[in-house]
């Protein structure tokens, strides 16, 4: 038998760095650009277009309503887009993560790469989100009062530029919890993800019997209106990096199959 | 330096247990460098657990795995170096074999995108179709072109030949051997279509139940047995003390595979008996060889 090893796998076991793949796991996530790139922008707009077509119907029957044609109206559309990237997500982590596995990216190669993945998507959603916000500030909700993304309660502590960093951190966050309960499910199986979740449902029902019971609404909705978006967004962050590290310490030992 | 290469995998003492069920106790085995192996076993015998135990996909409840000297989990410097395309693979929703092959060829470091191309039409693979719309062996070929231009020094191929039909199963084995030949690495095979890949395999491990039955090199297997087709007593004669892997017998004529060459005397009587001599196939062996052991654990 030959005492030599073959000259590639000298050349190939040479050491490299840990995160050399780290771009190839995150483009994995761009191969297919309907994924994170094509659907998300459809629902972006056709979400836009359908708030608007309410808006300019609107527009033409108030005029013989009890508005008058000053007030303002304001759509939920923009967050459309979200819950789109929240599936996707999931989906990153059903069928991408098993692939992942095939193409023998470490787990942790594969996580930065989609954490990145989201981040830009995010920022992305964050920097469209500005833009049409911009262009219902200078066309006065174009030319009838309606907006959708230049919302009173988003842009008037922080800006639009504020809106614009609490959309792109919102969506970073609902993004990592979609990835992560998969892989919650793929790590635990079903029975585990849903008793975590509804544990979670009656952590929430518990908090909000003891505002009840202590008459802490007031307070609350105080807390809620000294909010700024800047400082809701910095909110979004301990959630987002929990569930990120918490999904790290599940990816670790879950299987694609 | 030594003169003997390290293997290219070791595994020593590996067990796997799924909440109560064993699927591999411990298992001992190694796969030497540059050689094409046979992974060999029935259905829910080990092999998918052991190959994703190697790659890092899952990992031991207890025992050590190392891949080129290297623990392989979450290890970077190995993991680039290893291919492992499952059987029902997952790939990314919507996918079509092109996204597929663009995401391998940024993975893996030694990709080859002339070699992918030809496979592709080789395969037939089509252009337009989504991966999870397409035939069950158009979806095989997807794993093995993804395998085969991988490149990569340790490529596992999980029951490739699912759905293939038969000419694509032989250009798989064809492009199999071309390839190995200009670009020696270490191959697993799993397989329960022993003769179809014997020609291919250089060396056998059969796994059964969780455990390793045989980890020999073919040429030594193929020496090992042979089958003796005559009358009875004349069979029983040669047979001798030898073991018996297995024995027929109808009316005053018997068929017997016993353990161990012939001698060249053995073989001039075998003349004067009349009796005729039947070359074991790998299958027959090994499938005779598993009953034994079977037997011989009861």
């Amino acid at each position: 038998m030959s005492t030599t090893t073959t000259s590639t796998t000298a050349a190939s076991m040479q050491p490299r760095s840990s995160f050399a793949r780290v771009p190839a796991a995150f483009r994995l996530h761009f191969q297919v650009k309907s994924f994170l790139i094509h659907v998300p922008l459809m629902v972006f707009f056709a979400a836009w277009a359908i708030a608007l077509g309410i808006g300019f119907w609107l527009d033409r029957v108030r005029a013989e309503g009890p508005w008058t044609a000053e007030d303002p109206f304001y759509a939920g559309a923009s967050q459309a887009v979200v819950w789109c990237l929240a599936f996707m997500a999931a989906y990153a982590a059903s069928h991408n993560f098993p692939f992942s596995m095939a193409l023998s990216f470490s787990r942790r190669v594969f996580l930065i790469g989609t954490y990145l993945a989201f981040a830009a998507v995010s920022a992305a959603y964050g920097v469209l989100f500005v833009l049409a916000a911009l262009l219902e500030r200078v066309t006065d909700g174009y030319g009838m009062h309606v907006y959708t993304f230049d919302l009173p309660f988003l842009t008037e502590s922080s800006g639009i530029a504020g809106a614009g960093v609490l959309a792109a951190a919102l969506c970073l966050m609902v993004m990592l919890v979609g990835f992560g309960v998969v892989i919650l499910n793929l790590r635990m199986g079903l029975v585990w993800t849903w008793t975590v979740l509804l544990g979670l449902a009656v952590l929430v029902a518990v908090a909000v019997m003891l505002i009840t019971s202590n008459d802490g609404w007031p307070a609350v909705g105080r807390w809620f209106s000294e909010q700024t978006s800047l400082t809701l967004a910095l909110w979004t962050l301990p959630v987002s990096l929990v569930v990120g590290g918490g999904t790290y310490l599940m990816i670790r030992r879950a299987t694609p199959a | 330096m030594s003169t003997q290469q390290r293997p290219a995998i070791e595994v020593r003492d590996v067990t796997r247990n799924y909440r109560g069920a064993t699927a591999l106790d411990a298992v001992s085995v190694t796969f030497e460098k540059d050689m094409i192996h046979g992974l060999l076993g029935r259905n829910g015998a080990g092999k998918t657990t052991l190959m994703s135990l190697i790659t890092a996909q899952d990992w031991p409840s207890s025992g050590e795995i190392t891949v080129f000297g290297q623990a392989p989990h979450e290890n970077e410097q190995v993991l680039p170096q290893i291919c492992f395309v499952r059987e029902e693979q997952k790939y990314i929703d919507d996918a079509k074999a092109s996204h597929a092959f663009a995401a391998a060829a940024l993975a893996f470091p030694n990709w080859d995108w002339e070699l992918a191309e030809r496979l592709k039409q080789d395969f037939k693979v089509p252009e337009k179709t989504r991966i999870k719309k397409m035939s069950r062996g158009q979806r095989s070929a997807v794993g093995v072109i993804i395998g085969l231009a991988s490149r990569a020094e340790v490529t596992f191929f999980d029951e490739p030949y699912m759905g293939l039909d038969a000419v694509a199963r032989q250009l798989f084995y064809d492009r199999l051997l071309e390839d190995y030949a200009e670009n020696p690495r270490t191959i697993v095979l799993s397989s329960h279509l022993i003769d179809e890949v014997a020609h291919l395999i250089e060396n056998v491990v059969v796994i059964d139940q969780g455990r390793i039955l045989m980890d020999e090199p073919v040429e030594q297997l193929r020496d090992r047995a042979v089958t003796l087709v005559g009358r009875a007593d004349a069979v029983a004669e040669i047979s001798g003390t030898r073991e018996v892997l297995h024995h027929e017998e109808l009316g005053r004529m018997a068929r017997t595979t016993v353990l161990g060459a012939l001698s060249q005397a053995e073989r001039h009587r075998l003349k004067e008996l009349d009796l005729d001599v039947v070359p074991v196939s790998l299958q027959q062996l090994i499938v005779r060889m598993t009953e034994k052991q079977q037997e011989a654990a009861r």
